[in-house]
């Protein structure tokens, strides 16, 4: 019985299966990439029967995140174990770029989204030209055409060698 | 959080929603593709901070974002009035552009000081966002004001338009002195007024355009209006008010016709399907 095992389970347990559950929610717009894997879980907190998790938005204006808390609200009311869950948007801290993991920036290659860069961005750095890698064609020889893509979080770029337009997630 | 709170919030949602609805009028009509869609992105980020802010009033426990952007009549909304000046022409719109979010960025600034967390985190958060913005804005003025003939004979007149009604954007808001009594509010709109016009005056100077001068005229002398001034709201008042300098009067609930005839179609949709979600 799912109900008897779960009794068992202790805190860290449950919190374990959470992130476990996690890992299968997407970001609606880029379904690639888990939300663990952008960076948008702050935190996950097991007390009981009951879970809070902690969404970060990636941008305040991304109409994808009153889906992406009703998806991981879902997963998480499945996880054994969990009674209640609260979801909750926070901006503490707030989301930036450097939150997406290797695996997420990866995985948005893949996608063929060129990644924002790994390292922390200054407010002072924000939208400043940065060499962005074609994610068709591996060149670096691109040109930012704007600053403003087709969703909030992309900007796009023209590659130069393979001649294709390309998204960049934005560094933010 | 207190009245004075939700008086600020509400002022500053309601400038973002409608600039940010103001600039969505341009999805399918602006000069070319990218800027098409950089417009579309900047009004969806305006209205994304609009909804975050909303999300503050009455401590988040208040009535929901969709009551406070649409359920409320025209004269309750508190935007300057700059923001609901309709788009014009292509000028107008990137003189206002650049003077609204630097304006912006200089409250955005100031406020990030606060000493309320749940307000100093969401500014953070969208000072981050409006980088884009700034830059944007300024890579167009740049073009416009160095560019050929035709372009500086347009931006010249659209600026100064839109720089005589800037200073709006920092007429102090309802409760603005009980604000700073309780001390959560770092900075007066007259201090910020002031940094305002100094950045704009060398900014315009750099740029080699003129420096709106009347807007300067009107604007220092008018505006030290105390929170219980005298710019008296509601349906009784007469539409042209003679003692109102240009631009003043939104966050009062002053507004101009324009306001009336976009908020009729940015409502539509909510009046008419009550309680629709989308």
């Amino acid at each position: 019985m799912v109900t008897g095992a779960s009794a068992l389970l202790t805190s860290e347990q449950i919190e374990a299966r959470i992130w476990e559950a996690l890992q299968e929610v997407p970001d609606p717009e880029i379904p690639a990439v888990s939300v663990i894997e952008m960076g948008m879980i702050g935190g996950v907190h097991v007390d009981g029967g009951r879970a809070r998790v902690v969404l970060l938005p990636t941008f305040t204006g991304c109409p994808a995140i009153a889906m992406i808390e009703e998806d991981v609200r879902r997963a998480v009311t499945g996880v054994a174990g969990v009674a209640a869950v609260e979801v909750e948007t926070s901006f503490d801290p707030p989301w930036t770029s450097d939150r997406i993991s290797a695996a997420g920036r990866e995985k948005l290659r893949d996608f063929g989204l060129a990644p924002p860069d790994a390292a922390p961005v200054l407010i002072t750095q924000i939208g400043l030209p940065v060499v962005a890698t074609c994610p068709f064609c591996g060149s670096s020889d691109t040109v930012s055409d704007s600053l403003f893509g087709p969703t909030p979080c992309r900007a796009t770029y023209y590659c130069s060698a393979c001649r294709n337009p390309f998204e960049q997630f934005k560094q933010v | 959080m207190s009245d004075s709170f939700d008086a600020l919030v509400t002022a500053l949602a309601d400038d973002e929603l409608i600039i940010g609805h103001r600039h969505s009028e341009w999805t399918g009509y602006a000069p070319h593709i990218e800027e098409d869609v950089a417009f579309a992105s900047i009004a969806q980020d305006e209205i994304g901070h609009a909804s975050s802010l909303y999300s503050l009033v009455g401590g988040g426990s208040g009535p929901q974002v969709d009551a406070l952007a649409l359920g409320r009549q025209p004269e309750a909304y508190r935007n300057a009035v700059l923001c609901e000046r309709p788009n014009r022409d292509w000028a107008f719109t990137l003189a206002r552009h650049w003077l609204y979010d630097h304006a912006d960025d200089i409250r955005l600034e100031a406020l990030e000081q606060t000493s309320d967390s749940k307000l100093q985190q969401l500014v953070t958060k969208i000072r981050r966002e409006e980088r884009y913005h700034l830059l944007h804005a300024d890579y167009w003025m740049k073009r416009v004001a160095q560019g050929p003939v035709d372009a500086r004979s347009k931006i010249i007149p659209a600026m100064s338009a839109a720089f005589a009604e800037a200073g709006g954007l920092f007429e102090p808001f309802e409760q603005e002195d009980q604000a700073l009594d309780e001390g959560w509010l770092p900075l007066p709109s007259s201090v910020l007024l002031a940094r305002f016009m100094n950045w704009a005056t060398s900014a315009l100077d750099e740029l080699g355009l003129p420096g709106g001068s009347e807007a300067e005229a009107v604007i220092p002398a008018e505006f030290v209006a105390s929170s219980s001034g005298d710019l008296i709201a509601g349906e009784d008042a007469p539409v042209e008010e003679p003692v109102l300098p240009a631009g003043v009067g939104g966050r009062r609930g002053r507004h101009t016709s324009d306001l009336a005839g976009m908020w009729a179609e940015m409502t539509t949709q909510y009046r008419e399907n009550e309680g629709a979600r989308w």
